[in-house]
């Protein structure tokens, strides 16, 4: 099995190995961070009801002609 | 000197074997050190 190494150039393995971990932890990390469930950061976000002071836009009028 | 680097990456037996021990206890400390932090967050929120 070491004889792997006589074939692929430890150096730039070790950096392509490198990399591609560090890229899958930072990938998995945010996808942990967006989810409500195991963001250690923020914790569950309660979504709150829409604002009922907010009142919908009149209906356009005469627009175009 | 002529016939100890023939490889394609310029190792000699020596060399891969030294290289490979290396990087198997390296592979084997990072498969534990993830093994208990599967542990930690799945003691502290199970996803299954």
């Amino acid at each position: 099995m070491y004889r792997i190494w006589q074939i692929f150039d430890p150096r730039r393995t070790l950096i392509a190995l490198f990399a591609f971990l560090f890229t899958l932890a930072l990938l998995i990390h945010f996808i942990l961070l967006s989810t409500a469930r195991y963001n250690w950061l923020e914790g569950p976000v309660v979504v709150k009801a829409p604002a009922a002071q907010m009142a919908p836009l009149p209906p356009a009028q005469g627009q175009g002609k | 000197m002529t016939d100890e680097r023939k490889s394609l990456s310029g190792l000699t037996d020596q060399e891969a074997k030294e290289f490979h021990s290396i990087f198997v206890a390296s592979f084997l400390a990072f498969t534990a050190i993830a093994v208990v932090a599967h542990i930690l967050v799945w003691m502290w929120r199970p996803w299954l």
